[in-house]
């Protein structure tokens, strides 16, 4: 499995369930939103997004379906079910404990 | 993740998406194995997308159109990786490899269905065989008592020198009960049939006269109407009843009033005041023993009654349900504390005697609990052959597909990847093995219910259910990963260079095999030996009890019961009368050849004593009394059971009550109270402290020994008292009738008889003495034919396992034997050479197998007759049939090493 350059596992999931949870939307679409948003601080090493995407939708966190994009053209959209909702409210708060806890740290030292 | 903040979520809504999520996943699953085709189009079309809009943007930013694409495929990266990569996502690939393995187990085995056959076939076999067993034993041994916490229920019985497992005294359970503090509630139990009269035939009903408490030693109530209370316990309140549910609903319809009338026990009317609930099952007893189950008609109380210092009288039996918390050993020891004071307070009748305190379960189960547990042992030796037996016919195969699998080893395919497949394969067989079983069991268990001994413990409890399927499965699983683990891990070792290069012909590697499968057939034989040895005991003990002079004659004589209710026939004139009649009736049916009347018939259990009388001129040894089985009989018994007469004479009709009163002994009691006199002349008093002359019973005749059952080991001394001069009387009358043709043809003739005399009464129990003895053989029979069974089973296994090795070795030395012929060896030679090879492995698992056995067969001790469990004439004849068993499986590939053709030989070297 390729590792994300600038991401470990764990903050692209974070990313990818943060970006659903706004509206569903389809794997490039989400690429972009991810690298936009984040002003291309985190280049998305888009090979690794649709074996994220895929095993999200595995565990249940994510659903998918075909329907026309804003081209025209079909495309799989995925959005957050409801146990996805509540696993991105976890990760958050994993998060932010964790960003915390750097920031003190880091301001300590 | 977040375990720790799961906690503090509504659990409620949680719990639902928990749920839902996992039926989401479920179906993704589901739709990745059902549609793979649709899935992987989606896929591709998804990566499409994604490709198509990247180069669509890279064209907008100015790109020349392939450049373009080129760039957006290598933004995304390697497009077969990710796809891998999304492949691994789902989390299939396992069972999609399964499924590969599985379709790949069905072709191999549909290329040797022969193969497959065999395999399957045994399993389903052994693996049935232990099913069947194992649903006799859960049924029987590992179900619970039908009694609310039934580990709390004990029976207690008194214990002495002469009698280790005796009834006790009602006024000593008095005390009992008064006194200890182990016990929530205590009560008793004696059999006391009645017959019941009104509409209909009369029918006579198994009864217990119980004490009050009975229900809640049992922890149950009953359906209608109350349990017996201390009131009821006092005399002259006797006349009450609570019914089965069974008769309830059979003789009564179900009348939901029946609490509170009348019907008619014995002639006389008594109050039924309760049902007995339905589950009810009698809990078994020792004594006028009455099997456990639902085996009971009627129960009413039992009234303490007579002189509470006079306690020699023993024939009730004790159940009692300990405190929460008690246990056994130290309610044990309360109640010998207990024995010990009433020692002291009645030193005359309570001396002596020990309180046995024993677990309900293990009264009910504990005599069938050993059979079945050999029997389990030796369908489990069964089991451990067919392993041995398939591990070795896999090893055969797998030494055929070595070069398959170093083929495929060479191509890369992971060696977890081979014992994967090669277990799936072993797994395959063992799960069709157990489809077999499955089917083998339920046929088997509902023979095996019907060959039953008489009187088996819980036999309705006996059911193939989900258990007993688990069970199955279980064992077919286990079995299928032991004979198969071993045959894969060898086989996935093989040595690739070697094994491409052998091409299947065997050197190190197949010695190896060749190694491992001997030491197979080592066990093989070993086991089947330990079997054989164990059944060819059985059998012989078998062969003992059969052979054995029973010491009466069970051909021709046909038997019934009939008792005598106390109203009708208060006193002995009456009893008396009644039997004189129905014997000169008996006499004069056409065909009778002697009839009689007695108390009980041989090999019925019976075993009622009577201790403390007196032998003119003898003392009994200290600390003990003079002690016999008493009878009754009318003067045709034992000309009708053919039990012969040793010395003296039969009772006459004259030995009534104005004739001097006389009795007759076996010899058993002869040879234990005058041993080396003559016993004719010699006198008794039962009775009297002060005896008159006429207080004397007087020996007239010794009869010959007959058993309580074949397999008690000795004779108990008996004595018979003629009816006319019986002391007190007896619950029931059994009747004998010896025809000169067929017995059965009386039957009719006996029931007239009876009804011409009196129409109230019923007759029960009508059966041939044939029947009687061959169901009390019925328990040596039903083990000897499993264990015969299954050793059968054993050896056939074996044989199998025998020829696969030697057939094996053949086929890989047919070349050696090519060049042998051509050297001038004689078909005899070769055919040695091969036998010799068998047998060295047959001679290995046989001495192992004596070994063996001589260490089990002790086990089965309880369960053999006058046969030792190292029976030299067994194990030799065991370790002979053994022998030549190996002898018949070497033979045929022995056969085809003679046909060995040197030219074949020549022209390969």
């Amino acid at each position: 499995m390729s590792k994300p350059s600038d991401l470990i596992q764990g903050t692209l999931d974070l990313l990818i369930l943060k970006t659903l949870s706004l509206e569903p939307s389809h794997g490039w679409a989400i690429a972009k939103r991810i690298e936009q948003i984040s002003e291309d601080v985190f280049q998305v090493t888009q090979g690794a997004l649709y074996p994220a995407l895929h095993r999200l939708e595995q565990q249940g966190w994510l659903r998918s379906e075909w329907r026309a994009s804003e081209t025209g053209r079909e495309a799989k959209f995925y959005s957050l079910t409801r146990a996805g909702h509540a696993q991105l409210k976890r990760e958050l708060a994993q998060w932010e404990r964790l960003s915390n806890a750097m920031g003190l740290v880091i301001r300590m030292v | 993740m977040g375990a720790a903040l799961e906690r503090h979520g509504p659990r409620h809504t949680y719990g639902l998406i928990f749920v839902w999520r996992w039926f989401q996943v479920g179906r993704m699953r589901l739709r990745t194995l059902l549609r793979r085709g649709r899935v992987e189009l989606e896929l591709d079309k998804e990566l499409r997308f994604h490709l198509d809009r990247q180069t669509e943007e890279n064209i907008a930013a100015g790109m020349p159109p392939d450049q373009a694409r080129y760039a957006a495929v290598r933004r995304l990266g390697g497009l077969m990786q990710i796809e891998e990569e999304c492949r691994t996502m789902r989390r299939t690939d396992f069972i999609e490899s399964f499924w590969y393995d599985l379709r790949y187990t069905f072709r191999a085995l549909g290329r040797s269905p022969g193969f497959a056959l065999v395999m399957v076939l045994t399993l389903a076999l052994s693996i049935g065989a232990n099913s069947a067993i194992f649903s006799v034993i859960r049924g029987v041994l590992l179900r619970q008592l039908p009694y609310p916490e039934q580990h709390r229920i004990v029976r207690f019985f008194l214990s002495s020198a002469a009698y280790p497992k005796f009834p006790v005294n009602a006024f000593d359970f008095l005390d009992f009960r008064a006194r200890n503090h182990s016990f929530d509630c205590m009560a008793i139990m004696s059999r006391a049939d009645l017959q019941l009269s009104g509409a209909g035939e009369p029918q006579r009903l198994t009864g217990f006269r119980i004490s009050a408490g009975y229900l809640r030693v049992l922890g149950l109530r009953t359906q209608r109407g109350r349990e017996f209370d201390t009131r009821d316990e006092l005399p002259g309140n006797e006349r009450i009843a609570i019914v089965s549910d069974r008769l309830w609903r059979t003789r009564f319809n179900s009348d939901p009033n029946i609490v509170g009338t009348k019907i008619r026990l014995d002639g006389r009317p008594f109050t039924v005041v309760g049902v007995m609930p339905a589950q009810m099952q009698h809990p078994g007893n020792e004594y006028r023993p009455v099997p456990y189950g639902d085996s009971v008609d009627v129960w009413w109380p039992f009234t303490f009654e007579g002189n509470p210092d006079r306690r020699g009288s023993h024939y009730i039996e004790g159940i009692g349900r300990l405190k929460r918390g008690v246990q056994v050993a130290s309610a044990d020891a309360e109640m010998n504390a207990i024995m010990a004071q009433l020692a002291r307070e009645h030193p005359d009748n309570d001396s002596g005697w020990r309180v046995l305190v024993i677990p309900v379960y293990r009264e009910i189960v504990g005599a069938s609990e050993r059979m079945l547990l050999v029997l389990l042992g030796a369908v489990g030796l069964v089991l451990l052959i067919a392993c041995a037996n398939a591990a070795n016919l896999l090893l055969a195969r797998a030494t055929g597909r070595r070069r398959e699998m170093a083929v495929r080893l060479a191509l890369g395919a992971a060696r977890s990847r081979l014992i994967r497949q090669m277990l799936t394969e072993s797994l395959v067989m063992s799960v069709l093995g157990a489809v077999g079983a499955t089917v083998i069991a339920l046929l088997g268990v509902r023979g095996l219910v019907t060959m039953l001994p008489a009187g088996f413990p819980r036999s309705q409890d006996i059911h193939v259910d989900f258990a007993v399927f688990a069970f199955t499965l279980a064992i077919a699983l286990t079995t299928g990963i032991l004979f198969g683990l071993a045959p894969a891990l060898q086989s996935s070792r093989a040595d690739v260079h070697q094994n491409l290069r052998e091409g299947g012909r065997g050197t190190t590697a197949g010695a190896r095999h060749l190694r491992m499968r001997n030491w197979l057939v080592i066990s093989e034989v070993s086991l089947a030996c330990v079997l054989l040895i164990g059944a060819g005991l059985l059998l012989r003990s078998f062969l003992n009890l059969m052979h054995t002079d029973p010491g009466f004659r069970a051909e021709r004589v046909l038997t019934a019961s009939v008792s005598l209710p106390q109203e009708t026939y208060k006193d002995g004139p009456a009893i008396l009368r009644f039997c004189n009649q129905l014997t000169e009736r008996l006499a004069t049916l056409p065909a009778v050849h002697a009839s009689g009347l007695g108390s009980d018939l041989p090999w019925t259990g019976y075993d009622d004593n009577l201790g403390g009388f007196e032998i003119e001129g003898k003392q009994p040894p200290p600390h003990e009394n003079f002690h016999a089985r008493y009878h009754q009989t009318s003067p045709g018994y034992f000309r009708a059971l053919g039990i012969p007469l040793l010395s003296g004479r039969f009772f006459s009709a004259a030995d009534n009550m104005n004739g001097p009163l006389v009795m007759i002994v076996n010899r058993a009691m002869a040879q234990r109270y005058w041993p080396g006199e003559n016993v004719i002349g010699k006198r008794i008093n039962f009775f009297n402290d002060h005896p008159k002359e006429k207080d004397w019973t007087t020996i007239v005749g010794v009869v010959g020994d007959v058993k309580d059952t074949p397999q008690k080991s000795s004779v108990e001394p008996a004595f018979w008292w003629p009816i006319q001069q019986t002391p007190f009387g007896f619950p029931g009358l059994m009747i004998a009738v010896r025809a000169d043709s067929d017995p059965a043809s009386l039957v009719s003739g006996v029931r007239s008889s009876v009804r011409d005399l009196d129409p109230a009464l019923a007759l029960a129990d009508v059966r041939l003495m044939e029947q009687i003895a061959s169901e009390s053989m019925s328990a040596p029979r039903f083990s000897v034919f499993l264990v015969g069974l299954f050793a059968t089973l054993a050896i056939t296994l074996a044989a199998i396992g025998t020829y696969g090795v030697i057939s094996y070795s053949v086929n890989q030395r047919m070349h050696e034997f090519g060049m042998r012929v051509a050297l001038g060896a004689k078909p005899w030679d070769v055919l040695r050479l091969v036998l010799a090879q068998g047998m060295k492995l047959a001679l290995a698992g046989v001495l192992i197998g004596i070994v063996c056995a001589l260490v089990l067969a002790r086990v089965l001790r309880n369960l053999l007759y006058e046969v030792s469990a190292a029976d030299p004439l067994t194990f030799v004849i065991v370790a002979l049939l053994a022998l030549a068993v190996a002898v018949l499986a070497c033979y045929l590939p022995a056969r085809r090493a003679t046909r060995a053709d040197p030219m074949i030989a020549l022209r390969a070297e």
